[in-house]
């Protein structure tokens, strides 16, 4: 059994080729008569694109029309060459480069020529930003004075007197103070007396007079 | 008879009479071509003309490999499918598809009127104009791969080549044009009764 559809679509081809119908489509009315239907058709329109030609009286002026374009253009071609009789040599191999030239597909042709105007605009650009790609800098090393003012660091020893301290109730009253050792040191110059700090009671307050200039005797 | 071999030979040491010789022998199938392509006989004696300028200024390109109008085919092809991207068939403000040239105007006149006006002149422009109107529904594409495979009688391979498209495309395309013609040629259409007889005629 037979699908009358997919057969539909092998009619085409057997009537462009000028076949007949195959015996075992025969016997399907459905598929003979497609198959006439389409047989009548192409025949009609065949016979039809043979018999649309235009009449003898129209190519007697055709052919008279096309005799004078070709001529036309030939007349031109060789005015030309007449009149640049000395360029000739010039244009020849480019004529013969262009006609022995390798075809080129066209994408490739293209991807070609899009990389040459990216690289042109490239190379345009940075002609036109010299300054961008400029020299590793140099460095100099130049010595350069500069005024130190060199302060005098003056040390005083500042005295105070002492006030009455208070003292604790465990303390005696009258009992032996206890030697500062810068007393000591004062009452035994020649004694060597480790310093110590034993004693000393910081002032509240701290005098410091500083002497600007580097002079002795400026103040 | 002198053959084509002979004549392109002559044409190409410059022989224009031969050249003409040439153009005299396939004329009318590349206008028959070009007036199927266009719908028009304007259009079609222009295209064709332009067949002719061309295969004239590349004749010494032609290597004998094929026939001369195998070659002149090939021209014709590329300048139908040129044409097609140039804008020739705008210049009237109108698409392909749907430029219709009417039977009772002078370029169907030009092709119908050496036959009289006979009834089976009538039946020629009824069925002349369902067969142009059927193509004029198809794309260029299509078009052209009909008339190349139905009247041209090429293969598929040999119509996917030339027009630098794959096989099953030409072959869609001639199918839709095949069913286009049928549906408009098919009994049940208006002109049934005309179309049938002339098909019994042919």
């Amino acid at each position: 059994m037979h699908n009358c559809r997919e057969i539909k679509e092998q009619l085409n081809e057997l009537v462009l080729n000028n076949e007949v119908l195959p015996a075992e489509l025969s016997t399907c009315g459905e598929c003979r008569a497609e198959f006439e239907a389409l047989n009548a058709t192409l025949r009609m329109t065949k016979r039809l694109y043979e018999t649309a030609a235009p009449p003898e009286a129209y190519w007697t002026s055709y052919h008279a029309q096309l005799r004078l374009k070709l001529t036309s253009p030939a007349k031109a071609q060789r005015r030309n060459e007449d009149l640049l009789p000395s360029f000739a040599f010039l244009f020849a191999p480019l004529r013969l480069c262009a006609k022995k030239s390798i075809r080129v597909p066209l994408p490739l042709a293209i991807a070609v020529i899009i990389a040459c105007f990216a690289l042109s605009v490239f190379a345009f650009r940075a002609t036109q930003h010299p300054n961008v790609l400029v020299e590793s800098p140099v460095i100099v090393q130049v010595p350069v004075e500069v005024p130190v003012v060199h302060e005098k660091t003056v040390t005083q020893v500042v005295y105070r007197d002492r006030k009455p301290r208070f003292r604790s109730s465990k303390q005696p009253v009258n009992g032996p103070k206890p030697e500062t050792t810068f007393a000591r040191s004062q009452k035994f110059p020649n004694e060597d007396i480790p310093p110590s700090l034993t004693g000393f009671k910081p002032t509240e307050e701290i005098k410091l007079t500083v002497i600007k200039g580097g002079f002795p005797n400026e103040k | 008879m002198v053959s084509d071999t002979d004549l392109v030979k002559r044409a190409q040491a410059e022989d224009l009479d031969a050249f003409c010789q040439l153009a005299e022998r396939y004329a009318r199938r590349i206008y028959l071509l070009a007036s199927h392509y266009c719908r028009n006989a304007q259009d079609a004696e222009d295209l064709s003309q332009e067949v002719w300028m061309k295969a004239y200024q590349a004749l010494e390109s032609f290597r004998f490999d094929a026939s001369f109008y195998t070659w002149l085919r090939r021209i014709t092809i590329n300048t139908f499918l040129n044409r097609r991207r140039s804008s020739f068939f705008q210049r009237q403000g109108q698409k392909i598809a749907i430029q219709l040239t009417p039977i009772d105007s002078e370029a169907q006149e030009t092709f119908l009127d050496s036959r009289s006006a006979s009834q089976e002149n009538i039946y020629t422009k009824l069925l002349f104009e369902n067969v142009v109107s059927a193509l004029s529904e198809l794309t260029p594409s299509q078009r052209l791969a009909f008339l190349l495979r139905h009247y041209e009688g090429m293969s598929y391979e040999e119509i996917a080549s030339v027009m630098n498209c794959s096989t099953g495309t030409v072959k869609k395309g001639v199918s839709r044009a095949i069913a286009k013609l049928r549906a408009r040629l098919s009994p049940d259409s208006e002109t049934a009764e005309a179309l049938t007889s002339l098909a019994n005629e042919y």
